[in-house]
């Protein structure tokens, strides 16, 4: 640590060279991005000794020799990161860049447009959207995104439209040598409309690579919303994605963090019920092994009165991997009759694994219930005899136990193919985590 | 043959010992009942028979149908033919029974090299077997026990029983907590499978259970030690006496 707050030499190392970032495009941006700047190099990383990141060390970050971030390549992999089994819409970022040859782009009325390739007279939605939840001041990863991204993906779903197929965003990391990635999406989801959107981020294995993502949603009165986010990043990935979610009233929102990739991990969930009657749902499972790290830090803001937040996160871990819940939960004045009930639960599947859970309530209204739990263990050995004395095979019988510890959470998305997919990924990922036990 | 052959099994927990010696015989077609205070050993006797790694055999020797018992893995215990109706039966969330069963009875199959069923001939078992226990098929769908009322958990046990076909039944204490109706239910699932290739052994505390299912023999465990065996009259004797006038240990049986 002591390297990362002496050693500045990293912060201009990630910063755009030359000009090209900071004096392109409309004045708003150029002036964004320079603030970005000045507070990154104010900041750098987020450290330990801050209390919101005491359990994930960025130090590794500082002393990667990363390239510059990789431009938009000319082609793509076959496996380009879109996921099997998902019908409907998929747009396919490369290195944060929307790769249209491999998109299959939403029909009307679904908007989606680029910051990049917006005429002077559309860029006002992205001014008003871009950093309107996620500003530079928040942490330092957020000022490095802002002053690195090369585009800014925009998706529009207008009011009234239910989109009935999941749409599906692959984030997309591609290079060969270390180097960093700032994804930037906008999701902007009008009044009384309905959709699922699948964020699935993948990239090459045994390289040290940045995938650094910021999502900010906004969600209109009286919508259904769903946001599932498939983390596969390669082996040896950095991955941070700070996700921001604004919620008007009488919305039904939920989410999944499924986190399955990359070697350390720090996912950021920040959920505004901005107005009053609406429910966020938030689910997370993550299976780690080997000496994966994960960090799953969220923060639900209950703003208005008669809202409901509820959090399941689990995680499966073996190896040496570890993992941390954080779940702050902020009731501001007058946010009467809040509901809000958070439960982290993990399964250690190996003696060397660790995880590490904690709630952060801070409560200015006095009408409101507020629960937290969290168990950590290892499987349940009555649970495993009882499976034996059946017949099963020990590693059939801990596979059922995970896979159980696994549904509940699983069960909960919307989209019966979508859930289908899910259940036959971690399945597949169950198995992994089981060859790396014995 | 014997189906089941304990010699002088000793066994216990780290640093205490709760079985002192038990033998037993069990022939093809008998029922045996094992009687005895609360405490006497009972479920540990019941355990290490299906291989729970909590306790730790120290001596004797245990033979399944002529195989070393103790040598296999709780596993290929119950694949070999041995089935435990467990006396607090284990609630699994997030697996359904149905999804149980099928792997259970598939993993039986598999060991003596039979195809595995497909879900049209496993359902038409099951719904043959439930039926014989007055049971519901919404079971099959519910996650194994979880939420089972006592009398479900018990009925599950003997379903489970009934899908497995196993050479030797241990029952422990399935008969606690059962109303007179479902005691009826359970103890008839029992008497169907009574037969010339099965060998029955009923642990139980009261006498009641042996009304509905009649044992061949009874034998009563005390202090981790079979002290005194005789025929189903001997339970009724419990029943009537309780276990305090058996003072002395019974002579090696
Ligand atoms: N896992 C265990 N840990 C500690 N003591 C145990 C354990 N299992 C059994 N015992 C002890 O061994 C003795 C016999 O228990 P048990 O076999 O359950 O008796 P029964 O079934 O006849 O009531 C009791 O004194 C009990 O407390
Ligand atoms: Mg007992």
């Amino acid at each position: 640590m002591t390297q990362v707050m002496t050693n500045t030499s990293y912060l201009q190392r990630l910063l755009p060279t030359g000009s090209d970032s900071s004096t392109s495009g409309p004045l708003w941006l150029q002036a964004r991005r320079e603030e970005a700047r000045r507070q990154w190099l104010r900041v750098g990383l987020p450290k330990n000794s801050d209390e919101q990141w005491r359990f994930t060390d960025l130090s590794p970050l500082a002393e990667t020799d990363f390239s510059t971030p990789a431009a938009a390549p000319a082609a793509v992999p076959s496996s380009d990161g879109r996921l099997p089994g998902l019908e409907g819409a998929a747009l396919v970022l490369v290195n944060g860049n929307l790769y249209r040859p491999a998109s299959r782009l939403p029909p009307a009325p679904v908007k989606i447009a680029l910051l990049s390739q917006a005429a002077a007279a559309d860029s006002k939605i992205f001014a008003d959207l871009l950093g309107a939840q996620a500003h530079p001041s928040h942490h330092g990863l957020i000022a490095l995104n802002t002053a690195n991204f090369s585009d800014v993906v925009l998706v529009e779903v207008p009011a009234g439209v239910t989109v009935a197929a999941p749409l599906n965003l692959a984030v997309h990391a591609l290079g060969n040598q270390p180097f960093t990635t700032y994804p930037r999406i906008l999701l902007k989801v009008g009044a009384n409309a309905a959709v699922t959107v699948v964020f699935s981020f993948t990239g090459p294995d045994h390289l040290a690579y940045l995938t650094n993502s910021v999502v900010e949603a906004t969600v209109g009165a009286g919508s259904r919303v769903e946001l599932v986010k498939i983390q596969r990043e390669g082996t040896a990935a950095l991955h941070i994605g700070s996700d921001y979610i604004h919620l008007d009233r009488d919305v039904t929102f939920q989410s999944l963090s499924l986190n399955q990739g990359g070697l350390l991990v720090r996912n950021n969930v920040t959920v505004t019920l901005a107005g009053p009657g609406s429910q966020a749902t938030l689910n997370g499972l993550s299976m780690t092994a080997g000496r994966q790290h994960v960090d799953n830090h969220t923060m639900l803001d209950h703003a208005r009165e008669q809202c409901a937040s509820h959090e399941l996160y689990k995680s499966l871990l073996a190896g040496r991997s570890s993992g941390t819940f954080t779940g702050k939960i902020l009731v501001r004045p007058g946010a009467q009759k809040t509901d809000a009930k958070q439960t982290s639960k993990a399964v250690l599947l190996s003696s060397q694994a660790t995880m590490n859970s904690q709630p952060q309530l801070e409560i200015y209204a006095d009408d409101v219930k507020c629960t937290h739990g969290s168990t950590n263990g290892p499987l349940d050995d009555e649970q495993l005899f009882y499976l034996r004395a059946r017949g099963l095979a020990c590693n059939q019988a801990r596979a059922m136990l995970t896979s159980a510890f696994a549904s509940d959470v699983l069960a909960r998305v919307w989209q019966p193919a979508l859930r289908t997919m899910l259940e036959d990924l971690v399945v597949t990922e169950l198995h992994r985590l089981e060859r790396e036990e014995f | 043959m014997p189906i089941l052959e304990i010699k002088d099994l000793q066994a216990g927990i780290a640093g205490r010992q709760i079985l002192r010696g038990v033998n037993l015989t069990i022939v093809p077609g008998e029922v045996h009942a094992i009687m005895g205070p609360n405490g006497s050993g009972k479920s540990t006797l019941a355990q290490v028979l299906a291989g729970r790694d909590t306790y730790v055999v120290t001596g004797g020797s245990v033979r399944l149908d002529g195989q070393d018992l103790l040598e296999l893995s709780p596993e290929e215990r119950a694949c070999a033919g041995l089935f435990l109706a467990f006396q607090y039966p284990v609630e699994i969330p997030g697996v359904s029974t149905s999804y149980f069963l099928k792997a259970a009875l598939n993993a039986v199959r598999k060991y003596h090299g039979q195809p595995e069923l497909d879900a049209m001939d496993f359902l038409k078992l099951m719904k043959q077997k439930m039926k014989l226990l007055d049971m519901d098929p919404s079971f099959l769908s519910r996650a194994v026990n979880e939420g089972f009322s006592g009398g479900e958990k018990k009925r599950n046990e003997i379903l489970q029983m009934a899908v497995l076909d196993p050479k030797l039944a241990i029952l422990d204490e399935t008969d606690s907590g059962l109303d007179i109706d479902a005691l009826r239910i359970v103890a008839g699932g029992v008497n169907s499978l009574r037969g010339p290739d099965r060998g029955i052994l009923l642990v139980t505390h009261y006498q009641r259970l042996l009304n509905y299912i009649v044992p061949d023999y009874v034998h009563v465990l005390r202090d981790g030690q079979i002290i005194k065996s005789g025929d189903k009259n001997l339970a009724l004797e419990l029943e009537a006496r309780g276990y305090g006038w058996l003072e002395e240990p019974a002579a090696v049986h």
